[in-house]
């Protein structure tokens, strides 16, 4: 139990005044209040909940699972408000919540809204059609984020891939592109690090990561099929002609840098709330379309990348081209080109999405 | 509901884990005396606590799905005493810890007992960095002191080390409900004293006295020398990138650290730096004069925890001897080979044994009727009416499958 002092009076009554949906920073809060739980909430907690407040109109159902949460993971605990306890000679510091970097506050909230996620579950099945007899046998690999979408819409219309004798469709673009798309892919799927430390890691060696890197992938297919039925696809365009299809097959989804961060916060939590196969399926049919419906601008490589993502693109495209497999599409396009978009994704942003996700109608 | 909870949350390092594997081999015997050990795995506890703080592993938390949730309903059905064991716990907070104490049947009629074995920080520190070696990092002993010494603790190692050992904090955060004579604290001796004396005391913490319990554990958690990690470190910075943590864990972890390198005893071992002693001492004394006020059930003695003077001749794992680290990297290299080879006899064994079945299968085809029926649809196939029977017969069959 907190102990009955001034100043945890001041803080249980900055507890009531955030639980009704006020928005005072601690620091200006004066007034006492009387205890509502065994112990005081975390300073992270307080304050995403009055961040809520200001944004929106928390329900009472989510203003309390807020001051319930503990930030999930390894990182800074719960921690205690400067002025409502004294600073003792063990434990993390107090803190004045406001000053929390929001890091501290979108773990909290990535935890709330995996929750949510959970809660809500699946979107009902889309109708899946039964499998052709004759289709066209292909598989598509390659860019996962260019690839999936595809897939899975030509397994809805009874296009699944595999088979014998199918050919192999090696999806790519410029190489930049496909660096982000493979911290995206690695994101949504079984979790990655933060994009600075993930490039990073990926500048140090000089290296696309393997599920990105076209020449790698169709040589590993080319011994398993033989060369003759691995084609580089360079151009999306031409994979619907290509699988046997007359209408269009979807692009990848137009996920922000915030989106994706938060996509890969949220996903670290619901590896814990979910089933691999379950977590998957959550992080696809049930955040996904909520994340890119917000829009925002996409992630790009930071420029000090340039040089050595050229090398390694010239690279590959010269090794597909000896190798001698059928390219479609220019094999210049897989060489990095300017796109617009943010460096990397912003705390602050990633927050005010979470935020906003939180507060969606609906929501609880 | 069970009428009494142990319920054990660390200290790591403190023979938590020969403690467990005791409880885990014996839950028969301790099921004869109305004591549940609730786990149908050795690590059930982990992966409950895993759950319960919703950490992420290393992809282990995909097993750990509802394990917390799982576990407590175990413990609210026995009618005797639960005991639960997981030195990761101690870093709960104090919301993780009051679901997990309500869980138990705080509050609901269980008599719910917090046990904290604990161990001198002269010792945990040098034992938490290997720790973090052995678990993929790469970062320097002087780097990880420096962190844990940052008066603001914003790292994540520093965030760690602090939440699993600052005695008085993990107490105030799983213990601030209980009245003190529910909360035990059992402290390692120090180093040199009567073998089994730890487990005299974790005994007598958990009421184990009197039990005919097999003690002859199988694992432990065993420690490396200086110049041992050392080298897992330099290993860590040369392969993480390309070894996944499903093959770093048998191989380094377990092949190299525990059953290679610890073997390696006659080498330096690590220590805290002697300038650290100071720092340390004025937090130790600052901790017990903190836990004699409060009034906690001690197993042990509370100046346990003050530590060994500093040692004489301190060996920095960051300017290791090169040539012990030499010596250290041929036993590893020698484990490797042979592991390596290991594997080779088992993939030959393995290849014999597929080629085996492979001609089993085909000896199986040679069975008169197989051939009859092999000839049959040769013939039926260089004619149309043939082929379109055929078409019929397979479509037939695909239908009859299906519906089955």
């Amino acid at each position: 139990m907190s102990e009955d002092t001034p100043g945890v009076r001041r803080a249980w009554g900055w507890t009531a005044h955030l639980l009704e949906g006020g928005t005072t920073p601690w620091h200006d809060w004066i007034e006492e209040g009387a205890p509502r739980g065994r112990y005081l909430p975390g300073a992270q907690q307080l304050e995403l909940l009055r961040r809520l407040n200001a944004t929106g109109r928390p329900g009472v159902g989510l203003a309390g699972r807020v001051l319930d949460a503990s930030a999930p993971g390894r990182g800074r605990p719960d921690l205690e408000l400067e002025g409502a306890v004294e600073r003792l000679a063990f434990g993390p510091p107090p803190v004045d919540p406001a000053r929390l970097p929001d890091d501290e506050l979108i773990r909290v909230a990535a935890n709330v809204l995996a929750e949510d996620v959970v809660a809500a579950g699946l979107p009902d099945q889309r109708h899946q059609a039964r499998p052709r007899l004759w289709r066209t046998k292909y598989r598509l690999v390659g860019d996962p984020v260019l690839a999936d979408p595809m897939r899975a819409a030509l397994v809805a219309q009874g296009r699944p891939p595999g088979g014998r004798g199918s050919t192999v469709l090696v999806l790519g673009t410029d190489a930049g592109t496909m660096l982000t798309h493979a911290w995206t892919a690695g994101s949504l799927a079984d979790g990655a690090p933060a994009w600075r430390d993930w490039l990073a890691g990926r500048a140090r060696g000089r290296a696309l990561p393997r599920r990105v890197d076209l020449l790698r992938t169709a040589r590993a297919w080319a011994e398993r099929v033989g060369p003759e039925r691995v084609r580089v696809v360079l151009d999306a365009a031409e994979v619907p002609r290509l699988v046997g299809v007359r209408r269009p097959l979807p692009g990848p989804h137009p996920l922000s840098a915030d989106a994706t961060d938060l996509a890969r916060r949220v996903g670290q939590v619901l590896g814990l709330l979910a089933s691999p196969g379950r977590k998957r399926a959550l992080v696809h049919q049930a955040l996904l379309p909520r994340l890119v419906a917000v829009g925002g601008p996409p992630l790009v490589v930071p420029p000090e990348h340039a040089d050595w993502l050229h090398a390694r693109a010239v690279r590959v495209r010269d090794g597909l081209l000896r190798a001698g497999y059928a390219v479609h599409g220019d094999p210049d396009r897989l060489l990095p080109v300017e796109r617009a978009g943010v460096p990397e994704p912003s705390d602050a942003g990633v927050l005010a999405l979470a935020m906003r996700l939180l507060l969606e109608p609906g929501e609880k | 509901m069970s009428k009494r909870v142990l319920l054990h949350v660390g200290t790591p390092k403190t023979g938590t884990s020969y403690l467990q594997d005791v409880l885990f081999r014996n839950r028969r015997t301790l099921a004869g005396h109305d004591i549940l050990y609730p786990a149908d795995r050795f690590d059930a506890h982990f992966l409950a606590a895993l759950d319960l703080m919703r950490l992420p592993w290393g992809g282990l938390e995909s097993e750990a799905v509802g394990a917390w949730d799982a576990l407590a309903e175990q413990v609210r059905h026995h009618r005797g005493t639960s005991i639960i064991s997981h030195e990761i716990l101690a870093t709960a907070s104090r919301a993780q810890a009051g679901r997990a104490l309500e869980s138990l049947g705080h509050g609901a009629g269980a008599e719910v007992h917090l046990m904290l074995s604990v161990r001198d920080l002269v010792r945990q520190i040098p034992a938490e960095w290997q720790e973090n070696v052995k678990h993929r990092a790469s970062l320097t002993y002087g780097a990880f002191l420096d962190q844990i010494r940052d008066p603001q603790r914003q790292s994540r190692i520093a965030t760690w080390f602090w939440g699993v050992q600052e005695l008085p904090d993990i107490l105030n955060r799983w213990g601030h409900d209980l009245p003190p004579e529910r909360i035990h604290l059992v402290t390692v001796p120090p180093a040199g004293g009567p073998q089994r004396l730890l487990w005299k005391r974790f005994s007598l913490a958990f009421g184990l006295d009197g039990i005919d319990l097999e003690l002859e554990g199988e694992r432990s958690n065993p420690s490396l020398g200086a110049p041992e990690t050392a080298l897992v470190r330099r290993i860590n910075r040369a392969a993480n990138r390309e070894l996944n943590p499903a093959d770093y864990r048998p191989l380094v972890r377990e092949l190299l650290a525990h059953q290679t390198l610890s073997r390696r005893t006659r080498s330096p071992r690590l220590a805290l730096p002697p300038d650290a002693h100071p720092w340390v001492g004025e937090i130790t004394r600052s901790w017990i004069s903190e836990i004699e006020r409060r009034g906690y059930d001690v197993v042990g003695d509370l100046h346990d925890l003050d530590g060994a003077p500093p040692v004489v001749r301190y060996a920095d794992p960051d300017h290791p001897s090169e040539k012990q680290v030499a010596a250290a990297a041929l036993d590893a290299v020698k484990a490797l080979l042979l592991e390596g080879a290991r594997l080779r006899q088992s993939e030959e064994r393995l290849r014999r044994e597929l080629e085996e079945t492979q001609r089993a299968l085909e000896r199986s085809y040679l069975r008169p009727t197989y051939r009859w029926r092999e000839k049959l649809v040769r013939r039926l196939q260089t004619g149309a009416t043939g082929r379109g029977l055929l078409k019929a017969y397979r479509r037939l069959r695909g239908r009859s499958s299906r519906a089955a």
